[in-house]
């Protein structure tokens, strides 16, 4: 048995710390513990609701535009506010625009390192990476040019942020070709994450941390210049997803379908859902609210049943309160993985952990049939060489696919609504905003690209009295609960191999398959 | 500069692809966002050749949110990889770079043993359970920035979180966060600090800066000092208010407010009337995000209809208690005593009127930082006007 710690984590959003118990090349046992608390639900109390639209934003600058939707709509919740039918389709237009920028990101920039080495690109026949590309059907870029500047880069001999990586690693499968064409539209998605966030920009003032989703609605005014800018940005950023970044997620898949059988984790799925319809419901929503507990069944999730437990994390609150009555009180005292070891509270629903994100939502949205999903992962089960296989998802490529999968599906959507909000303005409907005010209690319920994310929120004389907020990254870094069970990540880690317990790349995987 | 520098250098560029017309093009753009003339280009490029090795830099994550970062990735002038792979060796980066764990923190060790690095901060520095309330390699995050900052050549603060500890060290500041100055005045480490606040950064300020400070040698001989004010910030981003640049300036001359809420909001808003009305801080908030805008000059906050919430606010000094949240919040409510020197205070509504077709100049802001009522230290607001009920229609 061998103890293997991974700390910092790279290439996520925030502070993480992972540890493994490797014994004959397979982790055994895991801990994982978020390093960094800041106190937003405290800074937000006795602050006015759009103040808490902005600021929370400030959780994470990767999903802003979520935890600001969580936010508007946990105080337009509480105040009794429904907005206009126009401010819900740019709402769903940003948001898409937020998951196209957050996963093509992920995929190319912070987890891909994990499955491509860059130095074995170096090697690459330049014909025979041309010849690879046409037979995947991704798109070619000037692949001799971007080897001989790959080149020397390496022979400069600073490698900046390549260094030091787990480049000739054992688990590292792709040929060099592969490699090649990896790199090129590595360099490519830098754009095509810009031009998603541009996108935002334009609805949104700027980003990350966006300007417009105002309780009430919105206080951007599509124009139809700005309507024009948005749907040639669209366009743009759909059509290479379409043409690269799927066929890259394919090819790559089939070097390594081992990565099918592990990484399951806890095999419970719960998505608040997102994008909203016109009657509001969350069950009708694109890609609706639903959970799977211990097989592909679906239920509809209770917020009631959600119960945090503080055990094993560093707070002096109430032990398994629901996040409506919630509290945060930090206390540090030291480090220890048989007592407390995370500023991350654990979250269950019914007393069960709950994986959220992308395969989550993307299995809820499967079970309920939406078409577009069920089209997608049916052709891409038969693409992989198994067909009417569902269950093979349940594993760490499964997680890895779903979210290049929903990106495809989310910007195929989103084409519906540019064209959706063209006829609403055709239509004459000039309401963006509403102008009114309640106060109680209420729950933003929605999805940050990383998965479930819940802000409660209470108003009382138009301040906020409460706040609450149960992150993606919550339920699924989530450290053991009062019954000694794993989080998501946990769980998710034990099984894997482990070829190097000095470079544990495939460990690594597996974090990033989260998105945390 | 020596012969074989320039011929080094342009063999550097042209392995990696980049031809002397890019890169003349590109110093171009760098000469653009720092304010100069583009007749500059040529001295810039002179000042890059100088090195035709790639300066070293660390880039270290605090009580982050990752928007620094994510920003940083917006940046087309130069591009991310012209950074990250021509202009900076980003040896520590926890974002982006590839090495984790271990193999990332021997990245850091390495690099600092060689010393002259650029330090780069991102987030508030986390004072809150003795320093524990941020974790880094198993102990408080403190404790690696004072490692990392004692040999560093400078410090560049990323971000009002890192400046002043931003929103983090909002009222009641219950993580104790502060700026990196503070910091490290307060640990007695001497080095220069260079202050970049807004929430995110904005990424043409980093590169302007990145080539300010380290290929034109104004580090070295003193002269980038001069450049900053006496908060740290280079003067020529934060030397004049939004109000001052705003393109919705003229509508705030001639008295026309978009009125938030109202049944014309939308038709205001459409014709880019003033958010003065709304709450806009921009009379107080000295950035030049008007000129530079965001998102590869996309759009900026008021473009997109919203009142600037005065993020670039900031007070290194203070340590935590001049944060742009506390000075600017309520958001939506208007400054109070928005006035014209020598001319009193003014309703906005009837400016236009006081000030006819002059230019104003000089609009200021008093009064800020007293206390407002109750916990929270806020900006001083007004209630509603006469001149909104009429807009409104006579009610609310």
């Amino acid at each position: 048995m061998a103890r293997v710690e991974i700390d910092p984590v790279t290439r996520i959003e925030g502070h993480l710390r992972v540890e493994v118990e490797v014994d004959n090349g397979v982790v055994k046992d895991a801990w994982v513990s978020g390093g960094l608390y800041r106190g937003m639900e405290t800074v937000l109390l006795g602050r006015a609701p759009a103040d808490a639209f902005y600021v929370s934003q400030r959780i994470c600058g990767v999903c802003p535009i979520s935890h600001g939707h969580a936010s508007t709509m946990g105080s337009e919740a509480a105040m009794g506010i429904k907005i206009p039918n126009n401010a819900r389709i740019i709402r769903n237009l940003i948001e898409g625009a937020e998951a196209l920028h957050s996963h093509i990101l992920w995929f190319y920039t912070l987890t891909a390192l994990d499955y491509v080495d860059v130095v074995s690109a170096l090697s690459a026949n330049i014909a025979d990476t041309y010849a690879l590309a046409a037979a995947a059907g991704t798109s070619t870029a000037d692949f001799g040019a971007i080897q001989k500047r790959l080149k020397g880069f390496v022979e400069g001999g600073q490698l900046s942020i390549f260094t030091n990586g787990y480049w000739g690693h054992p688990a590292m499968k792709l040929p060099p070709e592969l490699n090649l064409i990896a790199v090129a539209h590595y360099l490519e998605a830098l754009e095509m994450q810009a031009e998603a966030a541009a996108m935002i920009a334009i609805m949104g003032g700027k980003f990350p941390h966006f300007m417009t989703s105002l309780p009430g609605g919105t206080v951007w005014i599509p124009t139809e210049e700005k309507l024009d800018d948005l749907y040639f940005r669209w366009q743009k950023v759909r059509n290479w997803i379409a043409n690269a970044m799927i066929p890259d997620t394919i090819a790559i898949a089939k070097q390594y379908l081992d990565a099918t059988t592990y990484g399951k984790g806890v095999g419970n799925y719960l998505a608040w859902g997102v994008y909203d319809t016109a009657d509001f419901d969350p069950k009708k929503r694109v890609m609706p609210r639903g959970a799977l507990v211990g097989g592909l069944t679906l239920s509809d999730p209770k917020p009631e049943a959600i119960k945090e437990y503080i055990d094993h994390a560093w707070y002096d609150s109430g032990d398994g309160l629901n996040p409506s009555v919630g509290e945060t009180k930090a206390k540090f005292d030291a480090y220890s993985t048989d007592a407390k070891y995370s500023w991350v509270k654990a979250p269950r629903l019914d007393d069960k952990p709950m994986e959220v994100g992308p395969l989550s939502r993307m299995l809820v949205s499967y079970v309920a049939g939406v078409p577009g999903v069920v089209s997608l992962i049916d052709s891409t089960l038969a693409a992989l060489g198994v067909p009417g296989k569902p269950e093979v998802l349940l594993s760490l490529l499964g997680r890895v696919g779903a979210r290049n999968l929903e990106t495809m599906f989310v910007a195929d959507e989103m084409g519906k609504w540019i064209g959706e909000l063209i006829e609403a303005i055709k239509s004459g409907d000039s309401k963006y905003f509403t102008d009114q005010t309640g106060e109680g209690e209420g729950a933003g319920l929605w999805e940050a690209p990383r998965g479930a994310l819940g802000h409660w929120v209470g108003v009382k004389g138009g301040k906020i009295s409460s706040y609450q907020v149960v992150t993606p990254s919550t339920w699924n870094m989530s450290p053991r609960d009062k019954n000694g069970v794993r989080g998501p990540l946990e769980e998710a880690l034990v099984g894997t191999p482990i070829a190097d317990a000095t470079k544990p790349l495939e460990a690594l995987r597996i974090v990033h398959s989260f998105d945390p | 500069m020596a012969q074989e520098a320039r011929g080094e250098f342009t063999g550097l560029l042209a392995a990696r692809g980049v031809s002397r017309r890019d890169f003349l093009k590109y110093c171009g753009s760098v000469a653009a966002m720092l304010g100069m003339s583009e007749m500059y280009a040529p001295q810039i490029a002179a000042a890059v050749e100088k090195g035709a090795t790639l300066q070293p830099a660390l880039w270290m994550a605090h009580g982050l949110c990752t928007g620094c970062t994510e920003s940083m990735a917006q940046v087309d002038s130069p591009d991310v990889p012209t950074v990250v792979l021509d202009l900076l060796s980003v040896n520590y980066w926890e974002t982006v770079m590839a090495a984790a764990g271990k193999q990332a923190e021997e990245n850091i060790k390495a690099t600092v043993d060689k010393g002259g690095y650029v330090l780069i901060v991102e987030g508030s520095v986390m004072l809150g359970e003795n320093g524990n309330v941020l974790r880094i390699g198993g102990r408080p995050g403190i404790d690696e920035l004072k490692e990392v900052a004692a040999k560093a050549a400078a410090v560049i603060a990323v971000g009002s979180c890192a400046v002043d500890g931003g929103w983090v060290a909002g009222a009641p500041n219950i993580a104790n966060a502060t700026g990196v100055s503070k910091f490290l005045k307060d640990s007695g480490i001497n080095v220069p600090v260079i202050n970049l606040p807004t929430c995110p950064v904005n990424p043409e300020w980093v590169v302007a800066m990145l080539v300010d400070v380290l290929l034109m040698g104004e580090l070295a001989d003193g002269s980038i000092l001069k450049k900053l004010d006496s908060e740290g910030r280079p003067k020529l981003i934060f030397g004049s208010t939004i109000h001052d640049n705003c393109p919705r300036r003229g509508h705030f001359e001639n008295g026309e407010f978009v009125v938030f809420g109202s049944a014309d909001h939308a038709a205001q808003e459409a014709a880019g009337w003033c958010l003065y009305q709304m709450g806009c801080k921009g009379p107080q908030t000295k950035t030049n995000c008007p000129l530079v805008r965001w998102n590869r000059r996309t759009s900026w906050c008021v473009e997109g209809g919203s009142p600037c919430i005065g993020c670039g606010t900031a007070d290194p000094a203070k340590g935590g208690s001049g944060n742009w949240f506390d000075a600017s919040a309520p958001f939506l409510s208007r400054l109070a005593d928005v006035r014209l020197p020598g001319v009193g205070g003014v309703q906005p509504a009837t400016i236009g009127a006081v000030v006819g077709g002059v230019a104003a100049v000089g609009l200021v802001a008093h009064g800020l930082g007293s206390a407002a009522k109750g916990r929270i230290k806020g900006v001083p607001t007004e209630t509603e006007k006469v001149s909104d009920l009429k807009q409104k229609g006579g009610d609310k």
